[in-house]
């Protein structure tokens, strides 16, 4: 690929083990040769312990004010060590724009793999050594790779918002309301672009070669039956939203399974860069709309570490923490009464669980404004105080209600014949394998690995907080629900304290709130432990008031990458138990 | 008072008609389309009133109202339900296979409309006493297999296909408990016409008492023939969306839906018959049409058993539920047949067979539930550990 192998040089780190594969430093992060990186990759694994890759995302650099003399593309990889905990490795890797390649890392994380074919779809970048390297969030005959810069949708108006006025001269008289609309007027106008050889009308969906996640089909021994393919979804009651898997099948039994997503895809990542910092707040809302205060969280943090020098008051520290503890409760008591909806229950489960769930929301709409879209916290701080008596309500609800309502599902559910039976050694993940698949939160506790980003990189104020990881050693359905059951108790020992805790004071830092402000250069990848796991932000900024780069790095649907291996070998009915207890939203899946 | 016994009414009747001077097979013609007629008017009403408590019922469950905005007491959903079904269009797949389609709902209705015919709603209130009711009620009630099966195959669907595939497994295979714990009452009775077996039950010496495990296994089957939780994988809406009648809409699908309601009822107007003593109870030799009384209040109790047990339990899969029937009720249930055999042969007066084949029936009961816990922790160990087939390949590559 690259004609001169540049001099190796010894100052770098890594380099004298695999040399000449670190070829720069931009402060922590390391710029690794693209031919050396697969080697260097199996070393951080082995050696250096970085088993766990969180996030794998493309940057492209076309109009980067302070990037013009790099290649155009680069691969932005963080990698943390879970027996260590801490912060990450960041390792970037180059390609010019002739040649967008960069080696596979599934074969080394296989947590990588539907991150890659992100990366193909909306950056072009190719993946040699990736066995299954196709689109994943857009269809076959999408013309372009929608997150390169040079890519404009559909009424494309301008790079960036807020959009100058459509009539900047004032209202505009009514004679020229006759004129066509805005839309018509825009530029590229509707910009439908079809690849080559593509036509629309008589287009057939290509064949595609199932792989069935990285397992080929597996013979069963004994009795040789037809093998059929079932399309579980789009439409289907227990695929948790337009999200469809590919399943083949043994009579009942699972030979193989792909999920297919990206129904729901509107490019929130392209709609992020439009976006000023804070104009992305209430879109955040959107991705996990069970849990809109964990994105709102995931999003401040991460623009305030980019900004640097935020002051936010301790108040507004409390109430967040408040509202995504809330949120985590939330969330579970979604998960679990759906999962037994999943298992067959008649929604009586379902609805006993989101009794509680009610409450907290009126909580949030006392609080926001909004039951579901939230938009309540801000760079600094968060947007408005709690009403008065807010506080008393909250506290009446967690030492009385909460309690009793997570007993009362556990009475009810934990110790039932056929949940165990349904449950039970059902969809088994190997701590090995959940690590190695990046899966996160109760899906990576429940194989038995106690990693808790509150804990691992504690962010905001959770370092004050006495509170416990919970694992569960199955690895299977039982166990992420169990994990499920004991992390609401520990948010509610959360609460207690931060509600005992919580000082007066202001919610915002003095001085006046700005629409629209600058951030400092840079790039940051800030990561919370959102209720589904591990939810990252990856912000790079190029000191304009817009994120040059947003990208989310979305629990659901890399826990999506073990739902194929989960599932082999065990009936249709499981399949649905175990989407089940990973516990998908598909607005964060498709983003 | 006599005139409200319904022998007493028949006679009346049949003398009236034989008065206009018809003939004897006239008057039989007229008997049988005048009873098909009441038969079917019960039959179709009675499922009306069953949805409105199935869901009135899983509302209460689950906490919240359930249908209040038709009628008094949301009484008249059904009815609009009903309407809004007949004014569905009418799909037919493109490559289903046309006949056996259209003509499953109609044998799935047909097949449990007939049952009705066998059924003692009272002393003397049953349109054909035959002698073989017991094997009547299992020969009919195998035709709803059929209906099933040939909805499944003819859709041309996957999950209609799959659906299929599991009504022959399941269906089939819960039949022979039920046909075995139904067995039961039949060699203790010594007769297999119901309304025998009804009369054989006075005075509380109902075979349900007697033999309570033989009980339990024809409502476990029945819950399972029925397609309930937690045995409805046939149309299990969260796997295989609604299994083999995915593809029917407006009447067609209206039609399941009424076989469905329908045997719902008549599982358990043959539970009350059989176990509970069907019409009997006090004052029923004074005033017959008590009986009536006594036996809808049995049956509405037994489809309220069945609506509360599918607002509650999660489903079994598909093994688990095999291995249930296999493994479990069909060896206890002959076991008990055993026992029943050995009991009707004992030199003793009836009241200690009784007591003895009660005893017996509880010891086994502790037995089964022992055993069906045992069986799905089992279960559960067997799975728990095993290693992934092929994971492992992935990760150390």
């Amino acid at each position: 690929m690259s004609e001169t192998m540049p001099a190796v040089d010894s100052t770098l780190p890594y380099n004298d083990v695999v040399p000449g594969a670190v070829i720069g430093q931009d402060g922590e992060t390391l710029i690794v040769a693209r031919e050396k990186w697969p080697e260097l990759a199996r070393y951080l694994r082995d050696k250096e312990g970085y088993d766990y890759l969180s996030s794998v995302t493309g940057v492209d650099n076309l109009t980067h004010p302070k990037r013009k003399d790099v290649e155009r593309f680069e691969v932005v990889y963080h990698l943390y060590s879970i027996q260590r905990g801490g912060g990450p490795l960041v390792i970037k890797v180059r390609a010019p724009e002739e040649d967008p390649e960069v080696p596979s890392v599934v074969s080394i994380w296989p947590g990588a793999d539907f991150q890659e074919r992100e990366i193909w779809d909306l950056f072009g970048i190719r993946f040699p050594g990736h066995p299954n390297l196709r689109r994943i969030l857009l269809w076959e005959g999408f013309h372009g790779h929608p997150l390169r810069k040079d890519w404009k949708e559909a009424y494309y108006e301008e790079e960036k918002k807020p959009f100058g006025s459509r009539w900047p001269k004032g209202d505009y008289p009514r004679e020229k309301m006759r004129l066509p609309w805005q839309e018509e007027r825009a530029i590229w106008q509707d910009n439908v672009v079809y690849p080559t050889d593509f036509a629309p009308d008589t287009w057939q969906p290509p064949e595609i070669t199932y792989h069935f996640g990285l397992d080929l089909y597996r013979e069963l021994e004994g009795l040789k039956t037809d093998r059929i393919i079932v399309n579980m979804g789009p439409q289907h009651p227990s695929t948790h939203g337009v999200f469809r898997m590919v399943i083949a099948l043994e009579g009942e039994t699972i030979v193989g399974l792909e999920p297919e997503m990206g129904y729901l895809h509107r490019n929130h990542e392209k709609i992020g860069e439009r976006n000023t910092y804070l104009m992305n707040i209430p879109y955040t809302d959107r991705l996990d709309y069970i849990c809109s205060m964990s994105n709102n969280l995931g999003y401040v943090l991460a623009v305030e570490k980019l900004l640097g020098d935020v002051e936010v008051p301790e108040r507004a520290h409390y109430l967040r923490v408040i509202m995504a503890e809330f949120t985590r409760i939330v969330n579970h008591m979604w998960a679990i009464g759906f999962l037994l909806n999943d298992l067959g229950a008649f929604f009586t489960p379902a609805l006993y669980a989101i009794e509680e769930r009610e409450l907290i929301l009126d909580l949030f709409e006392a609080a926001s404004g909004a039951r579901m879209m939230c938009n309540y916290m801000r760079p600094g701080g968060v947007a408005r105080d709690v009403p008065e008596g807010w506080l008393d309500q909250a506290r009446k609800l967690v030492n009385e209600r909460l309690p009793r309502a997570i007993d009362e599902l556990d009475r009810y559910l934990s110790e039932n014949e056929i949940l165990l039976a349904r449950t039970k050694g059902v969809g088994y993940l190997s701590p090995e394998d959940a690590i190695a698949y990046s899966t996160s939160g109760p899906v990576l506790r429940g194989s038995g690995v106690p990693y808790d980003v509150r804990k691992a990189e504690p962010y905001s104020i959770y370092d004050r907080f006495d509170f416990d990881v919970v694992t569960e050693e199955g690895g299977d359905v039982y166990a992420r629900y169990m994990v499920r059951i004991r992390e609401m108790r520990e948010s509610v020992r959360i609460l207690k304290q931060a509600l005992r805790d919580i000082p007066e004071g202001p919610v915002m830092p003095p001085g006046k709130q700005k629409y629209s402000f600058r951030v400092p250069p840079g790039e940051v990848y800030q990561r919370i432990e959102a209720p589904k796991g591990e939810l990252g932000f990856y912000l790079v900024s190029d000191g304009s008031p817009n994120p040059y780069r947003y990208h989310v790095r979305a629990p659901s649907f890399i826990n999506l990458t073990a739902l194929g291996p989960m599932c082999v070998g065990y009936k249709v009915a499981d399949a649905v138990a175990v989407l089940g207890s990973i516990d998908i939203v598909l607005g964060e899946t498709d983003r | 008072m006599t005139l409200l016994d319904p022998r007493v009414l028949g006679e009346w009747w049949n003398t009236f008609l034989r008065s206009g001077g018809l003939s004897e097979g006239w008057v039989i013609f007229i008997n049988a389309v005048v009873v098909t007629l009441i038969l079917m008017g019960f039959g179709l009403t009675s499922v009306l009133i069953i949805i409105w408590a199935e869901r009135k019922i899983a509302g209460r469950v689950q906490d919240r109202l359930g249908p209040n905005r038709v009628g008094p007491y949301g009484l008249l959903q059904s009815v609009a339900d009903a309407l809004k079904l007949m004014t569905k269009e009418d799909i037919t797949p493109e490559r289903a296979e046309r006949i056996t389609y259209n003509l499953a709902p109609g044998l799935a209705v047909f097949a449990v409309l007939m049952l009705l015919v066998v059924i003692p709603f009272g002393p003397g209130l049953i349109a054909a006493d035959l002698n073989i009711g017991v094997l009547y009620v299992v020969a009919m009630g195998s035709f709803g297999i059929m209906a099933a099966l040939m909805a499944g195959w003819a859709s041309n669907n996957k999950y209609a296909l799959l659906g299929g595939f599991r009504t022959v497994a399941q269906l089939l295979s819960y039949e022979i408990p039920m046909v075995l714990s139904m067995s039961v009452p039949v060699l203790f009775a010594g007769t297999m016409s119901l309304h025998k077996l009804v009369e054989m039950q006075a005075n509380f010496r109902w075979f349900g008492l007697i033999m309570p495990t033989a009980f339990l296994i024809y409502l476990i089957s029945a819950l399972a023939e029925n397609e309930r939780t937690p045995f409805d994988l046939l149309e299990a809406e969260s796997e295989i969306v609604a299994g083999y009648h995915i593809e029917y809409s407006g009447l067609k699908f209206a039609w399941f839906f009424l076989a469905f309601f329908l045997n719902t009822l008549l599982l358990s107007a043959i539970a009350v018959t059989l176990f509970l003593g069907g019409w009997q109870g006090p004052f029923v030799d004074k005033v017959p049409l008590l009986g009536v009384l006594y036996f809808f209040l049995k049956t509405v109790l037994i489809v309220f058993v069945f609506m509360w047990v599918r607002a509650t339990f999660p489903r079994l899969r598909i093994d688990q539920m095999m291995a249930l029937a296999w493994k479990v009720l069909v060896p206890m249930a002959l076991a008990l047949v055993l026992l029943a055999a050995t009991a009707v042969k004992l030199p003793w007066p009836p009241l200690a067979r009784d007591v003895f084949l009660f005893f017996s029936n509880i010891v086994m009961l502790f037995v089964a539930l022992g055993a069906i816990g045992r069986h799905l922790r089992q279960e559960a160990e067997r799975f728990s550990g095993r290693q992934k087939w092929a994971t492992s390949s992935s990760t150390t590559s």
